[in-house]
């Protein structure tokens, strides 16, 4: 219990530096929103306008602090504002509308490539030198090396426009009422194979590595070659005496994974026009959009922290040298 | 012992994974693949149109949003009158006629009558008067216009000052209802999710993120131009995604820019494909920053104009798209207005190497030993091109110029931070030179203004937002308070003249190119799109004209 105190008050301090980064990071950026817009929106938009638009979309010159007791009160009352990029709706209900297809897409690319990427470095790292173990780490290291853009680029031409075996863009086909139907689920499945995919694809080297050489450095333990001379059967102790030690680093970067999810992937989100919210996080950066994009980091933020926070807890019953710390 | 929870569900969760990608693999046979070229099909289908800088929609339809959705504009509300920049003509829209004041205070619209708002209520003038107050209350701007003045069906705008360049500038914008807006508490923060509006297609149906659909306004005023069931916009993070589409054939209309449209576009259908790019975009400049020394110098200014070689600007940065500017500074957006006189004697806009040596040399920037010039106080003669790091047509035409540059001697740099910091040095004028754009409206007044007029120049440190150049004359000063002042259009081209002239004479900056208007479309499922044969709007789908398109479109039979 104190452990999990301790680290409590650790991630609370971790969590206010965060926001407090979050709000000065983009205030030290050149430049402000509306000029951005006005640069944008080149020849189409007054200069007389701009007065206005500043003032409406509330661009202050107030001093810094009290801009910061503004910003920390509101994230207190959970009012992040209106985003500048999407005005005049409200910073929660852009996020909101597209975190769920984010969480969708990054949350069962991520549970394949971990599940499927641990189990092979399992297997590999147990029978070491056999035909996984020489194979796959190879070919997966040179598929994760590929620039992801360009992977996913190739997977929905070869896939999407010449094969036509999946769709190209979008989570769903344009004009289907979202329902909890076996027809919209099919749909909205179907379109998630080629971006999921493709994150599989390139992550799923590093889980398979990671997870085969920590198996390495288990097996040469002393308590697996008395399992193995108490005549266990293989299987037993592959799963039970090896990889459930081996799996400690896996968890952190599961829960890590996790958190990371929230931000989306915003390179799949632009290829497969994915309505997630990473390419609404590159927008917010481009369009200079403070509260949207501090609504996100926020979000991001929170989700990391609480992840960890997860794994910490979690590694109290996987490890019982952090108990007795 | 038993099994260890995590591990059970994770085992489980694997083994209902892979039967699930199964049933995926099966599902996606049936996906349908739309381009049919079916009459009954056709009629039915929505005119499916990307919009590539908006990776997902809010159902948000107010036109004050910065970032408004598309078709707001275009499709949903109306406006007084068009300009086609393609064919520079002016179409009747909602008003049927207008008249200015001899003394060039005020222009009377008469509305049309029969038109009706998509809720069934009459459009009215009080409406138009309504409009502009919330414009001015909200968006500012306007600041010539004392009073609007609904009388019967005309409505008659009063400036402060004779102002010529209103007549545009009241009669392009969107007309909103009065009994809507004004029932509205705040009217700039509502979405306005179900708007009422006088255009074509203005009911919003199936609203998602990644796509919504506009059908048919019950009331329009033009029934018998309703061809299309309706139209559909599709959400797309980058060109990337947009151009995919276009190429797939999946979208009718792809007015964003598509690399190599020949290859890529085109090739795949070339009986159904087609691409039109008028050069009716704003004049782009290499705008030089004019308070600093030698730019401050109009020899030094023509000098480097003369030293670009427009043709492989054109040619290598914009792909050919692009046509080359001449010492009109006007694009091909005000053909109409350019005197002839002009652009037939231009000497500083055609690539001259050898002139631009001599007049380099004869404003005392001489050559060294290495062939490299050096400033008056010996320092070499180099400086900065900045341009925003996401615009990858403007920075291969500053590598261009760059390159250009170094044949009279001159070491150019290319900058390219993100846009925000670009745009940040033009504003405070903490720059040396840069690839920007220019007003473009249907008559000069704007772009000679902004050009060279001393009103739009702030002095270093005060932030401006056009002419970050910081270049002012009062000789066209005058000459742009006389074409201010006019009413009639021929004298108002006389003045013109005189304005190019002066242009010409002062270089106030470099005219590169006439930004081309891009768009292209797949008539497989529906035709009467505009073409160079048959200009009557272009093929933008963010400008005024937009609306004539979707007025003309029928389905194919």
């Amino acid at each position: 219990m104190r452990f999990i105190l301790r680290r409590l008050g650790f991630y609370l301090i971790a969590f206010w530096a965060s926001i407090t980064l979050n709000f000065m990071l983009p205030r030290f950026m050149p430049g402000d929103p509306v000029s951005r817009m006005f640069a944008r929106s080149q020849d189409r938009m007054q200069p007389e306008q701009i007065e206005a638009l500043r003032k409406l979309l509330g661009v202050d010159d107030r001093p810094m602090w009290e801009q910061y007791i503004d910003y920390m009160h509101n994230i207190f009352t959970g009012q992040m504002g209106v985003s500048i990029s999407r005005f005049p709706t409200p910073v929660t209900e852009v996020i909101s509308s597209q975190i769920g297809w984010t969480l969708l897409l990054g949350g069962t690319a991520l549970v394949i490539a971990a599940v499927v990427g641990n189990l092979l470095g399992i297997l590999a790292a147990w029978r070491r030198g056999g035909a996984i173990d020489s194979a796959l780490p190879p070919v997966l290291v040179f598929i994760g090396s590929f620039p992801y853009f360009w992977l996913a680029m190739g997977a929905l031409y070869l896939f999407g426009v010449v094969l036509g075996w999946f769709p190209i863009r979008h989570a769903f086909t344009d004009g289907l009422e979202p329902a909890f139907t076996w027809e919209f689920i099919g749909d909205v499945g179907a379109h998630l194979v080629l971006p999921a995919l493709t994150i599989v694809l390139v992550s799923i080297g590093g889980w398979m590595l990671g997870m085969r050489n920590t198996m390495i450095a288990t097996n040469s333990e002393d308590y697996i070659t008395m399992a193995e001379a108490k005549g266990l059967r293989p299987g037993r102790i592959m799963l039970r005496y090896a990889a459930r030690n081996a799996m400690l680093p896996s968890v952190t970067s599961f829960g890590m994974g996790l958190g990371f999810v929230v931000g989306g992937a915003l390179l799949t989100e632009v290829v497969f026009a994915y309505p997630g919210v990473g390419y609404q996080l590159l927008n917010a950066v481009q369009g200079l959009d403070y509260p949207l994009m501090q609504g996100l980091f926020l979000t991001i933020t929170a989700a990391v922290l609480l992840a960890n926070f997860l794994v910490d807890i979690l590694y109290v019953r996987l490890d019982p040298r952090v108990r007795s710390n | 012992m038993t099994q260890p929870r995590y591990f059970r569900a994770a085992r489980m969760t694997a083994a209902s994974l892979a039967v699930g990608a199964m049933l995926l693999t099966g599902c996606t046979a049936n996906v349908a693949k739309t381009g049919t070229s079916d009459a009954g099909a056709n009629a039915s289908a929505f005119l499916t149109i990307p919009r590539e800088d908006m990776g997902t929609f809010v159902q948000n339809f107010n036109p004050f949003a910065p970032t408004v959705n598309p078709m707001v504009q275009q499709s949903i509300y109306e406006s007084l009158l068009i300009f086609n920049p393609a064919k520079g003509d002016t179409v009747p829209w909602l008003a049927t006629e207008w008249k200015a004041a001899e003394d060039g205070k005020s222009v009377t619209f008469t509305l049309r009558d029969g038109v009706k708002w998509s809720d069934g209520q009459p459009f009215v003038a009080d409406d138009v008067a309504y409009t502009f107050e919330l414009q001015k209350k909200i968006k500012g701007g306007f600041e010539y216009l004392d009073t609007v003045t609904a009388e019967g069906n005309k409505v008659t705008f009063t400036f402060n000052k004779p102002w010529s360049p209103a007549l545009y500038d009241v009669g392009q914008l969107s007309i909103l209802p009065k009994h809507i807006w004004s029932a509205l508490p705040d009217p700039e923060k509502d979405a306005n999710a179900k708007p009422v509006g006088t255009g074509p297609y203005t009911e919003v149906d199936t609203f998602q993120a990644q796509s919504f659909v506009l059908k048919k306004n019950p009331n329009y005023w033009q029934p018998g131009k309703q061809k299309i069931a309706g139209i559909k916009m599709l959400a797309f993070a980058g060109n990337d995604g947009a151009n995919l589409a276009a190429a797939n054939g999946d979208v009718d209309w792809a007015p964003q820019y598509i690399p190599n449209i020949e290859k890529t576009f085109v090739s795949k259908d070339k009986e159904h494909r087609q691409y039109w790019f008028p050069a009716t975009g704003a004049m782009i400049n290499w705008q030089l920053n004019t308070t600093k020394a030698p730019f401050n110098d109009v020899d030094v200014r023509k000098a480097l104009s003369m030293a670009v070689d427009r043709d492989q600007v054109t040619k290598i940065g914009m792909s050919g798209y692009a046509k080359p500017a001449d010492c009109t500074g006007l694009s091909g957006n005000y053909e109409t207005w350019k005197n002839a006189a002009v652009k037939d004697n231009c000497t500083w806009t055609n690539h001259d190497v050898q002139k631009a040596n001599e007049l380099l040399d004869k404003a005392g920037y001489p050559k060294g030993a290495d062939g490299k010039r050096t400033f008056k106080d010996g320092k070499p003669f180099e400086f900065k091109i900045s341009v925003g790091a996401t615009s990858s047509d403007w920075l291969s035409v500053a590598n261009v110029i760059a390159q250009n540059l170094a044949e009279v001697g001159v070491t150019a740099k290319v900058e390219s931070p993100d846009w925000a910091a670009v745009v940040a040095g033009y504003e405070t004028g903490d720059f040396d030179s840069g690839i920007v754009w220019s007003a473009n409206d249907p008559s000069p007044y704007k772009y000679f203004n902004t050009s060279m007029g001393t009103a739009t120049v702030k002095p270093v440190g005060t932030k401006t937002f056009d002419n970050y150049h910081r270049f002012g004359d009062t000789k066209a000063d005058a000459l742009l308070s006389d074409f201010a002042a006019e009413a009639d259009e021929s004298k108002q081209k006389d003045i013109a003249n005189k304005l190019q002239e002066e242009y010409n004479d002062v270089a106030p900056l470099v005219p590169l190119f006439s930004g081309p208007e891009w768009g292209a479309f797949n008539d497989t499922r529906f035709t009467g799109w505009p073409t160079e044969d048959n200009p009557y709007a272009t093929l933008s789908v963010r400008s005024p004209t937009t609306v004539l398109v979707l007025t003309t479109l029928e389905p194919r039979k």
